[in-house]
């Protein structure tokens, strides 16, 4: 297992798409904070603006997933599909002799934590940064870095659950293009199941899934019970797919 | 300590509307090179693909050194190196690269093995070269040195001289003769070239839609294959009586049927003749015989020619 994650870090560290988006995100961040510590942006209805914290504003865009699938689904789309085509280097991997089980958990592992630094880590450290030298560094006190530190350790429960979805997208679709366009549908689908009216039984899913929880983790205040009820659905979201992951790669004939 | 490397016991392979592998059983002992002939389309690929768990059987089961549990044939795919269908490269990579990501998820110790690898195949002067600016050839040749990096006991090459120049046919042609002779590694390689098999296989097997036609050792493919006179008379025996004494030759067989089968005088076939008809034998059937293993591919898969 540890010469396969291995494997894993040394194709990622190679990947031309990865260091594009890590490019791209510590530009788009950088810019993106910058005009709204400047105030030259005005962001407002945040979950950051209602707790004073409006120099982190800029946050706010990469915790929504219609925003931060474009990341992932596109490092899952070079990093991922393309093993299985057209380079079709997964026949390596599989012939290796190494079980399929922990061939997918490698990947998930090595995925999830490229999409979580270049999601969660980079914003944060673009943003920490800027705040610090515009002079704000104060905003970094004991309350609001536990408020943070929380959040963003929720947060990133419930994103490791989108990453598990996102691989076994690709694993199903075994194609960069398809990898892509179909997470955005799937997006924009529980985009609109967020903002519709939807059926009673349709509601208590939705708010019971990571979906819910990417906007219910930021609330300043959570009870014990909140939290508990998060980290369980981030949890048991995770292990469910993957545990559907596996089952599909166990299967998966190789083309 | 079993002798086979590799066995497959009524092996099945269906999809949806088409039956791809049927009943295969093919045995391939330690140290043989075995060639598995068939045209496009024939099954080699899936049978290989199930050999190395790309793919899984519908019915049947695959015994690897030994081993047929779902799990020991992972554990024995270690021991395996192999390409299927084309090499599988990472194309944003060097060679070095390429034979890293495998020397990685192989677990091999020592860095040492990827530079043996590039001088074994030839590629030790490539540098950083992407292996999307490769020829097809070089990509062939990289494919080999990732099968052969872990040293392996058993070696699968599908269509392996696909994109190489002649140079570099003889080349792989010569290397896979001695990694037999020296190290003992068996091989199975599927080609549809069957001059080169012929130059290099000790078995072969000849599969054909599916099915399994054939199974044979090159002896006794030679044998098939050897030059002879087929020679049909009213009395056989009598003939045979003729052949020794006359012609002083006992290089020749007596077939079930009756037919002659004789392996000398293929250069005088007149004094053949004349010495059975001069003993009062009335000859039938008098033709020169025999066939390139690409005529006895084409007689045995029923006269519709290969690619």
């Amino acid at each position: 297992m540890n010469n396969l994650i291995r494997v894993e870090f040394f194709k990622l560290q190679r990947n031309k798409a990865c260091w594009i988006l890590i490019g791209t995100v510590i530009g788009i961040s950088t810019l993106f904070h910058y005009l709204i510590i400047t105030d030259w942006w005005m962001m407002r209805n945040t979950p950051f603006d209602s707790i004073h914290l409006s120099e982190l504003n800029g946050l706010f865009a990469f915790t929504v997933p219609i925003f931060f699938n474009l990341i992932v689904s596109t490092l899952a789309a070079f990093y991922i599909s393309t093993e299985f085509s057209p380079s079709g280097v997964i026949k390596n991997q599989i012939i290796s002799g190494n079980k399929r089980t922990q061939i997918y958990l490698a990947k998930f592992f090595v995925f999830s934590l490229g999409s979580i630094f270049v999601t969660i880590v980079i914003p944060l450290v673009t943003v920490a940064v800027l705040v610090i030298l515009f002079g704000r560094g104060d905003i970094f006190d004991f309350t609001n870095m536990i408020y943070l530190g929380r959040a963003y350790g929720l947060f990133t429960l419930q994103f490791l659950g989108y990453t598990a979805i996102i691989l076994l997208l690709s694993i199903i679709t075994n194609d960069s293009g398809k990898t892509i366009i179909f997470s955005i549908l799937f997006t924009i689908v529980m985009y609109v199941m967020e903002k519709l009216a939807k059926p009673a039984f349709l509601e208590v899913i939705y708010e019971n899934s990571i979906f819910y929880q990417f906007m219910e983790v930021f609330k300043y205040t959570m009870t014990s019970g909140e939290i508990i009820k998060s980290i369980l659905i981030g949890a048991v979201s995770t292990i469910i797919i993957t545990l559907c992951g596996i089952f599909i790669f166990n299967r998966k004939e190789i083309k | 300590m079993s002798d086979i490397i590799l066995r497959t016991n009524k092996l099945t392979k269906k999809y949806k509307n088409d039956v791809a592998l049927e009943n295969v059983n093919i045995t391939i002992e330690k140290g043989a090179i075995y060639g598995f002939i068939g045209q496009n389309g024939a099954g080699k690929s899936t049978l290989l693909r199930l050999v190395t768990g790309l793919a899984f059987p519908t019915s049947g089961s695959i015994e690897l050194f030994g081993n047929d549990h779902p799990n020991e044939l992972t554990e024995s795919q270690k021991r395996i190196g192999a390409i299927i269908e084309n090499p599988a490269l990472f194309p944003d990579m060097s060679a070095y690269e390429n034979l890293a990501v495998h020397r990685l998820q192989k677990g091999i110790p020592g860095k040492e093995s990827i530079q043996k690898t590039l001088d074994l195949v030839g590629l030790a002067n490539t540098g950083k070269k992407k292996t999307k600016n490769f020829s097809l050839g070089m990509k062939q040749r990289l494919g080999l040195g990732i099968a052969l990096l872990s040293d392996p006991e058993f070696l699968i090459l599908d269509e392996p001289t696909n994109g190489l120049d002649p140079t570099g046919i003889v080349e792989l042609r010569e290397l896979i003769k001695k990694l037999n002779r020296e190290k003992g590694l068996t091989v199975l390689i599927s080609s549809h070239i069957l001059s080169e098999l012929h130059q290099l296989a000790t078995s072969y097997g000849i599969i054909h839609k599916g099915e399994l036609l054939e199974e044979l050792t090159s002896k006794q493919l030679d044998e098939k294959c050897r030059q002879h006179l087929q020679i049909k008379v009213d009395q056989p025996s009598k003939a045979a009586i003729v052949l020794e004494d006359t012609l002083s030759t006992t290089d020749f067989e007596v077939m079930p049927d009756g037919t002659i089968k004789l392996y000398s005088y293929l250069d005088d076939v007149r004094a053949v003749s004349s010495a059975l008809t001069m003993k009062g034998l009335l000859i039938e059937h008098l033709s020169q015989n025999g066939d390139s293993l690409e005529s006895y591919f084409s007689k045995l898969i029923g006269g519709q020619g290969h690619e």
